[in-house]
């Protein structure tokens, strides 16, 4: 299925992306793992034509020579979702848009770079009360959202929202700065 | 040192969010029922101790499998569920569970004297002796039953033309188009001869079995899937894709088998596609011409069927529908109409699928359209009785909206 842009992700960050790439008279789907605003937010969405897969995730994209070609999605199988651009909004750990392992921090769709300690003994602190470093992993910013795979900067995928490295979601401005963080990533987008 | 593991039905990824209890259609009219967090992984915690823990409430569950839709962390809630009914649950109304479950042995019997059974389901008094002996709902208007099935009429009317096509392709046509609707089969048949596909039936097939699965038939459905397992891989070694038209049927044949049943379809279950996905695909590949008719006018509203939700094939019919020129398509906000299968004709049920099916019931009055666009065949059953308005198969739509003869010629 062929759309302007394809938004992975349907919380906060992913909707108001959708909704001013929609302004922008744009034909953009949204992919989103699981209920968090889509029920509630997205109904405008999709009744100004948005198209919202629900239920269903990303399992992979096809990338090539810095540009994303298309995704692949877990119910659609081998129908793919292709756009020009793409916007990465899937959160951190809880909603499995950053997944940490024993050794590791990663992004799981992509394989992003992200800033994140190599060492785990660095990504806590013992005291429960104290500033968590690895709230604040994520997929390394590049600038308005653009990110990079093996330190190349992709030409059409940005990041927004907690995905990214340095926005933890907690910040007691967190809705604005993840609203901006969206804002940022469309600004690419035309 | 911690370990990772992996369960069965996701079970351990669970994080207690409780965003499934939110979209329980019937958590929220039933109190009885505990809802699919406790129903669930709550539950199943103490199950994988103890079976005694098994609690005969969750025969309310209605399988719709929105909670399954809901978890972000990709717990298999429905499926958990399910399985506990099939493996621990008591069987209460054998008789009537059997009776509404049997779909292709009820159903021959109904159809050999339809006229009979049809004004008998109807009658009042007859209601009221199903209700009091058996369990079915006296309020709920009975399916009719077709006096020639589906199988028959394709037989003596339309297999002889099929091998004259270019392409070809095993339609499961499910008890409901052949039993009570054979129309929906006719209209497949018709739209997929225009588009230049020969339509050829699968050897013998049987109902997939949902019904089956909700009523703990386990011994049964599962000869049943393997039967139809087998027959889908002939099919398949053919060369050609299992077309379906019930999106209940889709996903039990494609998920419910190896989920619940254990049977192994990995040959055959890439091949078994929703007629949706289907068109839309050889549509937009440009592999077939459509010509529709200048003159057609309608006002649909189109109404997800949980199970559609589940299998998130929901954009393809969407898309087809609006590939429509005239007509007007309203998407209805996503709602159980809480018939959910066999679930509505129990009596114990009837009432909550009743409110269940409220919101969808106001949100299609306040739309008013001349039509409801809905692929799912218990959900037209409730629909049209608790809203008077009629629901139509997308397939269904297609065939009014094509000009079949001026399409036929295009793609031959």
């Amino acid at each position: 299925m062929r759309y302007d842009v394809v938004i992975i992700g349907g919380g906060l960050a992913g909707k108001t992306a959708a909704t001013a790439l929609q302004a922008k008279g744009l034909k953009c789907a949204v992919v989103a793992d699981g209920l968090s605003l889509r029920d509630v937010d997205l109904k405008e969405f999709v009744a100004a034509g948005g198209s919202l897969f629900s239920g269903d995730r990303v399992v992979k994209a096809n990338v090539e020579d810095g540009r994303v070609l298309s995704l692949v999605t877990e119910r659609l199988e081998d129908e793919l979702l292709v756009a020009d651009n793409y916007i990465l909004a899937t959160g951190k750990y809880f909603s499995r848009g950053i997944v940490a392992d024993m050794n590791s921090v990663y992004e799981p769709v992509f394989g992003l770079d992200v800033e994140a300690d190599e060492d785990r003994s660095g990504w806590f602190d013992r005291d429960f009360a104290a500033d968590q470093k690895f709230m604040s992993f994520g997929v390394r910013n590049y600038g308005q959202g653009r990110v990079a795979l093996e330190g190349v900067v992709l030409t059409n995928l940005f990041a927004a929202g907690e995905v990214l490295a340095g926005i933890t979601g907690i910040e007691a401005d967190a809705k604005e700065i993840i609203v901006k963080s969206a804002l940022d990533a469309v600004a690419n987008i035309n | 040192m911690q370990k990772q593991n992996i369960s069965e039905f996701n079970f351990e990824q669970c994080q207690k969010c409780a965003i499934c209890t939110t979209v329980c259609p019937v958590l929220a009219n039933n109190e009885l029922y505990p809802g699919p967090k406790q129903a669930g992984p709550d539950g199943e915690r103490y199950r994988m101790k103890n079976p005694v823990f098994y609690d005969e409430m969750l025969k309310f569950c209605l399988n719709c499998k929105r909670c399954e839709v809901a978890c972000p962390s990709g717990v298999k809630v429905g499926d958990m569920i399910q399985n506990a009914k099939l493996t621990l649950g008591k069987r209460s109304h054998v008789l009537r569970d059997t009776m509404l479950a049997s779909t292709d042995f009820v159903g021959p019997l109904a159809s050999a004297f339809a006229p009979v059974a049809n004004l008998a389901l109807g009658m009042k008094p007859v209601k009221a002796v199903l209700d009091a002996t058996i369990g079915v709902s006296k309020h709920r208007t009975m399916p009719k039953y077709s006096s020639q099935t589906f199988e028959s009429w394709f037989k003596k009317n339309k297999q002889s033309e099929q091998d004259a096509y270019k392409n070809h392709i095993s339609y499961y046509h499910g008890c409901y188009a052949n039993f009570n609707f054979p129309q929906l089969g006719k209209d497949f048949v018709a739209v997929l001869n225009a588009l230049g596909y020969g339509v050829h039936l699968l050897d013998k097939e049987e109902c997939c079995g949902v019904a089956m699965i909700s009523a703990g038939m386990l011994k049964q459905v599962r000869k049943k899937a393997q039967h139809n397992v087998d027959i889908m891989k002939t099919a398949v070694e053919a060369g050609r894709k299992i077309v379906t038209v019930s999106t209940s049927c889709t996903m039990t044949l494609r998920d419910e088998y190896p989920h619940l049943l254990e049977i192994d379809n990995s040959a055959v279950r890439d091949s078994i596609v929703l007629v949706e996905k289907f068109l839309y695909q050889v549509i937009s590949k440009g592999d077939v011409k459509l010509v529709w008719k200048p003159d057609y006018k309608a006002k649909a509203a189109y109404h997800a069927p949980c199970h559609q939700e589940r299998l998130g094939l929901g954009n393809f019919t969407i898309e087809l529908l609006r590939m429509i020129p005239g007509l007007e398509l309203t998407l209805l906000d996503s709602h159980c109409c809480g018939m959910a299968g066999t679930y509505g004709f129990k009596k114990e049920n009837y009432e909550t699928s009743q409110k269940v099916g409220k919101e969808l019931f106001d949100g299609i009055k306040a739309v008013n359209p001349d039509f409801v666009a809905c692929e799912c065949e218990t959900c037209k059953w409730q629909i049209e009785m608790s809203t008077g308005y009629a629901v139509k198969n997308p397939v269904s739509i297609l065939a009014e909206a094509l000009d079949l003869e001026a399409t036929a010629a295009a793609n031959k």
